[in-house]
């Protein structure tokens, strides 16, 4: 199990030849700004493990702070080098705090990152055949598309039909509870990712974990678009 | 990326759209989907129980335009074919004939699927083992 901890660089400082720990934008011994490290991943630039529960408040102060240290502004009579650094981890820090603030994009980042091949991925490669939705989710979302399809259709005629409309704000209210279901059962799948980091356990036991958030946001994936499409027909 | 042509064919003239009877013996019924669009796909085909020719085909896509330029293809590709030629069909056929961009691959992945799972559900609704070749007519 690969963690944060365990990926130190053993890259010095440009400024005053200290080592460089954690891949951090910062030398800890001079406070000079460094140039982006190849070891960097959206966790290390907060210095956090990767790590599912994050405190998004604590997360954000760490943002702002970091996003102050690193202002382009407070470079403006620095070495161009550190200038175009200072760019570079800002930008960097930017897209961290944009995909980690979000649980489900945090996830997703979380899985590429632990090298889980997404779907889009094994298609370019024409050998992705296992549908990994289930086919009773499949049933649904297509009979709930019919309907949709129907309800626009009538629209355009200039009816609206209540039975069908009836129908489909039962389907909103099944589609979001499940939904919530979803993401309920991804916080238990964090818990349990976070515990087997903590445990340092090995890939045998995070492999199960990891698969099951995928299967999960596959799943979480068809119903928000569910739940939206339901929402536009509706004129909600 | 703008579509090609034989896309936006496909898009504005859908061919084979519908629905087959999904009880009939002869009947195969693919359904399969993309997770990360949210696209879903059914597509039907009709067997005959003499000849093992795919006699009709009918497809419904919920999706972009190159689901449905892909699906409705892989109708008219498949129909006249019998089951095993069929199964010949791949994605990438797909691809270089609606010069699909990179971004849209998994869009013709989804209908080689589809026309799999149809196949797949025919052989189990006539006892052909998975996987395993359609006796040819015999010469009587």
């Amino acid at each position: 199990m690969q963690t944060a901890e365990h990926q130190s660089v053993s890259t010095a400082c440009w400024s005053c030849g200290a080592p460089l720990a954690g891949a951090r934008a910062f030398c800890d011994a001079c406070g000079k700004v460094q140039p982006p490290s190849p070891d960097a991943d959206y966790f290390t630039v907060f210095g956090l493990p990767r790590r599912l529960a994050i405190d998004t408040a604590a997360l954000e102060r760490v943002f702002y702070r970091l996003s102050r240290k690193l202002h382009p502004d407070v470079y403006a009579r620095a070495s161009a080098n550190e200038q175009q650094w200072s760019l570079d981890q800002t930008s960097l820090l930017n897209d961290a705090w944009r995909t980690l603030k979000n649980p489900v994009s945090r996830t997703e980042y979380l899985l590429r990152v632990e090298g889980v091949q997404v779907e889009s991925e094994r298609a370019e490669d024409g050998k992705a055949k296992e549908s990994r939705v289930p086919a009773d989710l499949l049933e649904e979302v297509f009979e709930l598309n019919m309907q949709l399809e129907e309800m626009r259709m009538n629209r355009k005629m200039g009816d609206d039909d209540p039975a069908l409309r009836a129908d489909l704000e039962k389907a909103k209210t099944q589609f979001e509870a499940q939904l919530a279901a979803v993401d309920a059962d991804l916080q238990s799948l964090w818990s349990a990712w976070d515990a087997a980091l903590d445990n340092h356990a090995p890939a045998a036991e995070t492999k199960p974990v990891k698969d099951s958030m995928v299967a999960l946001l596959d799943r979480r994936r068809y119903l928000r678009n569910l739940v939206r499409d339901v929402n536009d027909a509706l004129g909600n | 990326m703008a579509y090609s042509d034989k896309v936006i064919d496909h898009y504005n003239n859908p061919r084979n759209v519908g629905q087959l009877d999904k009880a009939s013996s002869e009947v195969g019924t693919g359904l399969v989907g993309a997770p990360e669009c949210g696209d879903v796909m059914r597509l039907q085909i009709r067997v005959n129980p003499e000849t093992q020719v795919i006699e009709e085909a009918k497809f419904k896509t919920f999706g972009c335009g190159s689901a449905i330029a892909s699906s409705s293809l892989a109708t008219e590709w498949v129909k006249g074919r019998t089951v095993d030629e069929a199964l010949k069909i791949q994605n990438t056929d797909i691809v270089k004939e609606l010069s699909l961009p990179p971004v849209k691959i998994h869009c013709s992945v989804l209908a080689e699927d589809a026309i799999r799972a149809a196949i797949g559900d025919w052989k189990k609704k006539n006892g052909v083992a998975e996987g395993a070749e359609v006796a040819q007519p015999t010469a009587r």
